[in-house]
């Protein structure tokens, strides 16, 4: 599992890449701490390349939301697979965020 | 500066020595209505404040210098300023203010009151304050009670009238034709009308949410119409509170906090009309509801859910059991999350997730039955 931040002017994009499970989320939470500090941004959560994600994945992504909305920033996931839609859709996720 | 006589030169000196103090006193006026603002629960477009430069100094005391003996005859050198949203809310500031701050009455003057037939910008109130010892005392600046500062309270629109009107040269005391007088004062009344009627639909808007709110805890929920507001209210109930835990209890989940408000248009669109309608739409699909998150999450290790996920499977239930199909499905995931061609494959997952569960086997078998009744 892999997690690149680039920036893009006012876009703060991370770039998942792998499986985002358990084992996977210290080291992402760790990677994707200078999106929990930005402050009036777009963070784009790319998951071109996420083939999976664990309730463990979720909670990083819910944490990079909660720090998104108190610093005035905004969330969008992008390129889900299917079957992750699916995972959002399970668990309600989907209204949560906005998903492109 | 160089014409100014001794006597305002004496007072420019005094202001200078001043300015430290004055400083002081700007951040001290800050932090107090800022604070006082947040006790209050008063939300405001601005809170202004600013020591007059000593260029804007020497300016007023060419035109006028001789009628002040001393710097602290001229009580704008600190000047704050409070931008509210509504009028009514300018009268509770100042009742803030004149429990903040010790007010000098003599020279505080409410311009709302005279009534001026071309003054509708300059119609704030103007409080002439002093800071008292239990709001502030550095033995540092011994002067800050001392000091007066003025408390500006405007409108919004105030505030815009006064800078527009500022900035055509109006106040300058150069004249101005006629005619654009007259556009101006026309302006100004529209704005005047316009602050009525903002707070007059606030007022409004507070009562209706009242009574709403009346209603909902009266259980007169058909009497209720269904909208944002109404929905908000209802949802605070937490109506789906039993049924988002008896899904977390599945796999012994937490559950995370989401905004219902997406719903509003799905429940819409399911032909609701009052929250009497929603709750019946609950009680009627929640069993089902709770089976197919069953179903769903319980050969998972998902153990997080959002608190809208019982919401969203009663809707999907609804679809389902009132023939809306694959495409009532396709349109509740767009309604929720925007257009994705994705979420004709989500649609399609979860029919076929739902199709072995009861309610879809007796909706199936009432749709056979139809053509047969007809």
């Amino acid at each position: 599992m892999t997690t690149t931040i680039q920036e893009n002017g006012n876009q703060l994009i991370a770039l998942f890449a792998g499986r985002l499970d358990t084992a996977a989320a210290i080291p992402t939470m760790e990677a994707v701490k200078p999106l929990l500090e930005a402050a009036n941004r777009e963070i784009i959560l790319d998951c071109t390349q996420l083939e999976y994600i664990s309730s463990s994945g979720l909670r990083i992504f819910l944490s990079i939301r909660k720090d998104a909305a108190a610093h005035g920033s905004k969330v969008i996931v992008r390129n889900i697979s299917a079957d992750i839609r699916q995972v959002f859709m399970m668990t309600g996720f989907i209204s949560l965020f906005e998903i492109q | 500066m160089e014409n100014l006589d001794f006597h305002c030169q004496l007072i420019l000196e005094e202001y200078r020595e001043s300015l430290p103090a004055l400083k002081r006193m700007k951040e001290v006026v800050t932090r107090a209505l800022h604070e006082a603002l947040e006790r209050n629960g008063l939300i405001v477009t601005a809170v202004e404040a600013r020591v007059k430069t000593e260029e804007s100094l020497a300016g007023k005391l060419a035109l006028k210098g001789a009628k002040y003996a001393t710097l602290s005859d001229i009580t704008d050198i600190l000047g704050a300023r409070i931008i509210t949203f509504y009028t009514d809310d300018v009268d509770r500031i100042a009742a803030m203010a004149e429990q903040l701050f010790d007010i000098d009455w003599d020279n505080s003057v409410d311009k709302r009151r005279l009534h001026q037939l071309d003054s509708f910008g300059y119609n704030s109130l103007h409080y002439i304050c002093r800071l008292p010892k239990t709001l502030c005392s550095d033995p540092q600046f011994p002067q800050l009670n001392d000091i007066r500062f003025e408390l500006q309270l405007r409108t919004t629109l105030q505030h815009a009238w006064a800078a527009i009107n500022h900035d055509t040269g109006y106040k300058s005391g150069v004249e101005i034709p006629r005619e654009y007088m007259r556009r101006m004062n026309r302006l100004a009344g529209m704005l005047e009308m316009a602050d009525d009627e903002f707070s007059r639909i606030r007022t409004e808007i507070t009562d209706y949410r009242r009574r709403v709110q009346q209603l909902v805890q009266n259980g007169k929920l058909d009497d209720v119409l269904l909208d944002g507001d109404t929905f908000r209210s209802y949802m605070m109930a937490k109506p789906l509170d039993r049924l988002n835990k008896r899904i977390a209890a599945i796999n012994q989940a937490e559950i995370q906090e989401a905004p219902f408000i997406r719903y509003l248009r799905v429940l819409l669109a399911l032909d609701c009309k009052t929250l009497g309608d929603v709750q019946r739409l609950f009680r009627k699909y929640e069993d089902d509801a709770y089976l197919l998150a069953r179903h769903q999450l319980g050969n998972t290790d998902l153990d997080i859910v959002s608190s809208a996920i019982g919401l969203q499977n009663i809707c999907i239930v609804c679809i389902l059991s009132n023939g809306g199909g694959k495409i009532g499905l396709v349109r509740l995931f767009d309604a929720l999350n925007g257009h994705n061609p994705q979420n004709e494959a989500l649609a399609e997952l979860t029919f076929e997730q739902a199709s072995n569960l009861p309610f879809m086997k007796i909706s199936l078998a009432e749709n056979n039955r139809a053509p047969e009744r007809g």
